[in-house]
């Protein structure tokens, strides 16, 4: 792969998945490049393999046929057990419910990417203060889960998604449990992220409305792209 | 590692009561696990003490009797009752007697056997049965005649403080080790204001009574002159004095209750007693000879108890052993399915960890960090509550293993043979009877104990933690 500013490359990926003795193929020879700094939302039909398509991204799945390449790295190449690697550095998760382990304050939700990778407590601390200030919830930084809004959680999700400065955040449905006003903040912050910080986002999502807010719309049917459509974000939103 | 051990703890005290209920079952578990085998240890040097003393003991049965070979004692048969009183004696068959020497022996009786052929000496004895406030036996010997300075053996044996009785001694006796530890002091305080306010001071001393106490006997006050050791004699438990102060004491002066015949030769006793029983047919007679053939069978019994105790030994360690098998299967089977449930439980935790970039190894170590946490804390309880309750815990869990000690007895004819009793735990002849089995933790098995407990909570969680770190991120996600 020659082309640097690609954040991601998918050579004719295919999944195929053994249901029964049939055999089920959510993803068909699909091809994509995604560059640095884009904000990609992903739609489709239920069964179209949005979410096969974020987690063999993710390494959370494997590709059955093609090459997924990120940062320049084949990522199918990569072993199961060395996978997590992948994961830990290059991917932020953000998502629909959130995922926070209740047990541990928002503070801690953050600094647990930040312990898997190493990273020594006092500069793990440093880092999710600054980054849940980022995300708006500077002086909650103790308070667990429970003790908190579902904006609130999907904050701290995002936060925790930041830490480890991944290439590629991706957020499957993450404002699917939100209510009208939780959506439009999450959205922000996401384009905030993506605009001000060039951020790279990959998105799938149900929500016509969100998705109408990326640079880029992909529409998934039967496994392939069937349309991908450049947008204009509107910057307005976020001052 | 820091950081894992507290997100550990954190999951766990996040489902308190589940916790909690896993902890107290574990720390059940580890305290048997604990306990037992310095228990099973107790008891079987416990054992090896008792049986110590009972070789001990007949070997000096049998040197005495061998010594006493030309002494014979003369008395009339005793008369007993059936009774239920405090320090009645207890016959082999369980049947609780008092019992009553008869004082009626006449002065030309001693006369008669002084004169006999190959009689060097006679001694006139009395000797009383004291149950009033606590049993003990009091021993009147006629020490004017100067017979006993020949025959120390009719005295008090083995001094260990103060002095033997001597010609001319009057108001003292000898007492002996037990009584001089135990006897209640009634003589010592003259008023229950004094009493209450000594008593303490008074029973914590190694003896409460010395040399030079006053002590009381049927409300004369007399002065220890010697306390007598354990000498395993017949005078066991009791006060000696003259003859004269007895027969004073007990407003019986003259009379006597038996007579200790001294023999030229161990060869002439037989005949010197078919002799004595010629004067008297009534007479119980019984010399050294007779008590000698006591000793074999006597020596038998010991060997047969120590084969009893040892097979009790043996029965109580095997259930101590089973009991300890069954607590290592309790702890690892309660940590393995309370860590199943909880794997399964939390696998959408365990996919969001691994999608963050957890590694195997991370997940698989977290999970038996928290199987081994469960066991540590469990066996620090365990560790704790042993320390401080063991003597009971030891006697709750594990059977007692000999219910019948042995006693020095002897029976209608002043024979002796070696009885049973109920009075302690453990076979012994004298001395104290040890009630309480000192089991004792060494810090090494306390170290033990908890490294057991951390093996055992790694093996408990093994296969739940390596389930955990197995698990499929994207299919954990999808768990609902």
């Amino acid at each position: 792969m020659n082309n640097t500013d690609l954040v991601l490359k998918i050579e004719n990926l295919t999944k195929i998945y053994k249901l029964g003795k049939k055999n089920v193929t959510p993803l068909a020879n699909l091809d994509l490049d995604v560059k640095q700094g884009e904000f990609v939302s992903v739609m489709g039909p239920s069964g179209s393999g949005k979410t096969t398509l974020l987690n063999i991204i993710g390494c959370i799945d494997r590709a059955s046929e093609g090459r997924v390449f990120l940062n320049g790295t084949d990522i199918t190449s990569f072993s199961e057990s060395n996978l997590y690697k992948i994961r830990r550095d290059n991917i932020g998760f953000v998502f629909q419910s959130f995922n926070l382990l209740p047990y541990l304050n928002a503070m801690e939700n953050v600094e647990l990417a930040m312990e898997l990778s190493g990273k020594f407590a006092g500069q793990r601390k440093a880092r999710a203060l600054e980054l849940l200030s980022l995300v708006g919830l500077g002086g909650r930084e103790l308070h667990r889960p429970a003790r908190l809004s579902q904006g609130e959680q999907q904050r701290v999700a995002i936060a925790r998604a930041l830490a480890n400065d991944p290439a590629v955040i991706l957020a499957d449905e993450p404002t699917g449990n939100l209510d009208v006003a939780n959506k439009d903040e999450i959205i922000r912050l996401l384009l905030e992220l993506n605009v001000k910080q060039g951020t790279t986002i990959i998105m799938v999502t149900h929500d016509e409305q969100v998705a109408a807010q990326t640079h880029r719309l992909l529409y998934l049917q039967g496994g392939k792209i069937v349309k991908d459509k450049q947008q204009k974000i509107n910057v307005g939103i976020l001052s | 590692m820091l950081a894992t051990l507290s997100m550990v703890a954190r999951s766990l005290a996040r489902k308190k009561n589940r916790t909690i209920i896993i902890i107290v079952a574990l720390t059940f578990a580890l305290t048997l696990i604990t306990v037992l085998p310095s228990s099973i240890n107790a008891r079987q040097s416990l054992t090896q003490r008792a049986l110590d003393s009972l070789i001990f003991s007949a070997d000096l049965l049998k040197d005495q009797v061998t010594l006493s070979a030309t002494e014979i004692e003369c008395s009339y048969p005793i008369t007993t009752t059936l009774s239920m009183s405090k320090g009645s004696s207890l016959l082999e068959d369980g049947t609780l007697i008092d019992i009553v020497l008869q004082d009626t022996m006449s002065a030309s009786l001693s006369a008669n056997i002084a004169s006999l052929t190959d009689v060097v000496d006679v001694v006139p004895m009395r000797i009383e049965w004291r149950t009033e406030s606590q049993l003990y036996n009091i021993y009147g010997i006629d020490i004017n005649n100067d017979v006993f300075q020949k025959n120390p053996s009719i005295l008090p044996s083995n001094i260990t403080a103060g002095r033997n009785l001597q010609a001319g001694d009057r108001g003292v006796v000898v007492i002996d080790e037990f009584l001089a530890k135990n006897a209640m002091p009634d003589g010592k305080f003259e008023t229950q204001e004094e009493y209450e306010a000594n008593i303490a001071e008074w029973q914590a001393k190694e003896y409460v009574f010395n040399v030079g106490d006053s002590f009381e006997v049927l409300g004369r006050k007399f002065t220890v002159i010697g306390i007598e050791g354990d000498a395993l004699n017949y005078r066991t438990n009791g006060v000696t004095m003259s003859l004269e102060d007895l027969q004073s004491i007990t407003s019986n002066t003259g009379r006597v209750s038996s007579l200790k015949v001294f023999v030229n030769d161990a060869d002439n006793v037989n005949s010197v007693v078919a002799r004595i029983k010629a004067l008297d047919s009534e007479l119980v007679v019984s010399s050294g000879f007779t008590q000698l053939n006591t000793v074999q069978p006597l020596q038998d019994q010991v060997a047969s108890l120590i084969v009893v105790a040892q097979n009790n030994l043996n029965h109580v360690r095997n259930i101590g052993l089973a009991e300890i098998g069954v607590s290592i299967v309790a702890v690892v089977s309660v940590i393995l399915f309370m860590m199943l449930y909880s794997v399964r439980e939390r696998t959408r935790e365990i996919g969001t960890l691994k999608a963050l970039g957890a590694s195997t190894s991370r997940v698989l170590c977290q999970f038996m960090l928290e199987g081994i946490l469960l066991s540590v804390v469990a066996v620090v309880i365990a560790i704790a509550v042993s320390v401080f309750v063991l003597p009971q815990l030891s006697s709750l869990i594990l059977p007692v293993p000999i219910q019948e000690g042995v006693a020095l007895a002897w029976d209608a004819n002043g024979v002796m043979y070696l009885g049973r009793t109920t009075v302690g735990s453990m076979p012994f002849l004298s001395g104290e009877a040890p009630r309480v089995i000192d089991a004792s933790l060494g810090v090494g098995w306390l170290l033990l104990s908890f490294g057991l407990a951390v093996v055992l909570g790694a093996l408990g969680s093994l296969y739940p933690a390596l389930k955990a770190a197995r698990t499929k991120p994207a299919e954990a996600m999808r768990y609902e």
